[in-house]
């Protein structure tokens, strides 16, 4: 019978929460982000994560800066992507720095730039594990650090994050040791 | 059959499927050329090193374009959920694409449908959503690196960005006791191949291995080098080594290569794969201990 073989409703988990301070905000930004291809849901926060009104969106933690981003230019008031876990620690701000010689290669979280300490070339990026980073990869390697493209404004996902704030640490070096 | 599926950084690259070759610095999968660069092209240049130089089938890789927005990764899946049962690979690696829980989900119930479960390997970003589903137990081999390994043990966090910084702050002599925790939380495939200043063959919660030598720092600001040694675990498993045995080789491949290419930082991982071939015409009967290279599989 033909019901029967109707396509499954694909079923959504994200892990993470975009918090808005009002309902119509939160609608406005259901429709925006599914436009743009995104899965989200409307749900209901945990009073925990209550912020504003008691309606927030469901959405995919990973790709947090991507939906931030499209948010702010649509002019939508977002006050937060967050973990949906309650307990979960903040974003990792600490970064780890290694000189190799000519060369320093800073980490943050998962991902890792190094840069050409006389010419502040970079050339390296590696870890990782989301799309976008093979992309910044062939993007950032063979610029300068102040003139490469910030991960954080071309990347999607939490590993483009990662990778600004290592870009990030070494633009201090680098404008440091000037 | 051993398919690779991940995704491309070639944002128009359409879902593509089929046996993998190369074609001057670029592999070839259907008329699409791909780079070996950092990601699923490294792994998969990776594998079909291996697979050529043991005389075996290429690859098969599900491949489609993605920078970061989804949409491809979601094709790798969707194609992978309706067709696994059909395609029944021998090896299923997993690797670059956007953490989709409920798709990892539903492709687990579709492989669980093939004759034979395939043998499951998973690294990069379907490593965090095997390990964020509960999955990670039904996996075979993860190959994590040191931060990830404490993803793997943080029992809460659902993306490396989200480690507990005690966690991140342990450095590489600290990994036993991630080891452990990762094993206690059931966040680990069944065999883990740890990537560091020294790589740690784990199974089953127990260390059955460590390689150091030869000690090639500058490996890990090379983009791609983690890639290949998953390309690499994985082939040799396809080719019927035992998993520890292809960790242990794997690990010795990629560092002897990096030697063989006197990397610096700034070196790029297509420069250490295309020295695998001397790498295995210079060691691989030594290490492995079976020198007949027929076409057959390794027994």
């Amino acid at each position: 019978m033909a019901f029967l073989k109707r396509k499954q409703k694909a079923s959504f988990e994200g892990g993470g929460l975009a918090l808005f301070m009002d309902v119509q905000e939160a609608m406005k930004a259901e429709r925006v982000l599914k436009g743009a291809g995104y899965q989200v849901k409307l749900v209901a926060p945990p009073p925990e994560l209550r912020k504003g009104c008691d309606l927030a969106l469901e959405v995919n933690l990973v790709e947090k800066p991507g939906i931030e981003r499209l948010l702010d230019r649509k002019d939508i008031a977002c006050v937060s992507v967050t973990p949906l876990k309650v307990g979960i620690s903040e974003l990792l701000k600490v970064v780890k720095v290694t000189d190799f010689g000519d060369w320093v290669m800073v980490r943050a979280g998962n991902m890792k730039l190094t840069f050409d300490k006389a010419s502040g070339i970079i050339v390296n990026t590696s870890g990782g594990g989301c799309p976008d980073i093979p992309h910044l990869h062939s993007e950032l390697i063979g610029k300068h650090l102040i003139e490469a493209p910030r991960p954080r404004d071309v990347g999607f996902t939490l590993c483009a994050l990662m990778l600004d704030r290592a870009l990030d640490e070494c633009l201090t070096l680098w404008q440091g040791g000037r | 059959m051993m398919l690779i599926a991940g995704t491309i950084p070639i944002k128009d690259l359409p879902l593509t499927i089929g046996k993998v070759g190369v074609e001057g610095e670029f592999l070839v999968v259907d008329g699409h050329h791909i780079p070996c660069a950092q990601g699923t092209g490294a792994m998969i240049s990776a594998a079909l090193a291996t697979t050529s130089y043991l005389k075996l089938e290429p690859p098969y890789v599900l491949v489609a374009g993605d920078i970061g927005e989804g949409k491809g990764s979601r094709e790798v899946y969707e194609y992978l959920i309706q067709r696994a049962a059909e395609l029944s690979p021998e090896v299923l690696a997993l690797h670059y694409c956007v953490p989709d829980m409920a798709l990892m989900r539903r492709l687990y119930q579709a492989v669980e449908g093939c004759a034979k479960k395939p043998l499951m390997v998973a690294d990069a970003a379907s490593m965090y959503v095997a390990k964020a589903t509960g999955l990670a137990t039904e996996f075979d081999i993860f190959t994590p690196d040191a931060t990830e390994m404490a993803f793997l043990a943080d029992p809460d966090a659902t993306h490396p960005a989200y480690i507990n910084r005690h966690l991140f702050d342990t450095d590489i002599t600290q990994t036993p006791k991630l080891l452990a925790a990762a094993y206690q939380n059931r966040s680990a495939a069944k065999l883990l191949l740890v990537k560091g200043a020294t790589d740690y063959i784990v199974r089953n919660g127990q260390i059955v291995a460590t390689v150091t030598e030869p000690d090639v720092p500058e490996l890990e600001a090379i983009g791609g080098t983690g890639d290949t040694i998953t390309g690499l675990v994985s082939a040799f498993v396809y080719a019927g080594l035992e998993l520890h045995e292809a960790a242990i080789i794997a690990a010795r491949t990629n560092r002897t290569a990096g030697k063989l290419a006197r990397v610096t930082p700034a070196t790029k991982v297509r420069q250490i794969t295309k020295h695998f071939p001397a790498v295995f015409k210079e060691h691989l009967c030594q290490w492995s201990g079976v020198c007949l290279y027929g076409r057959r599989k390794l027994e």
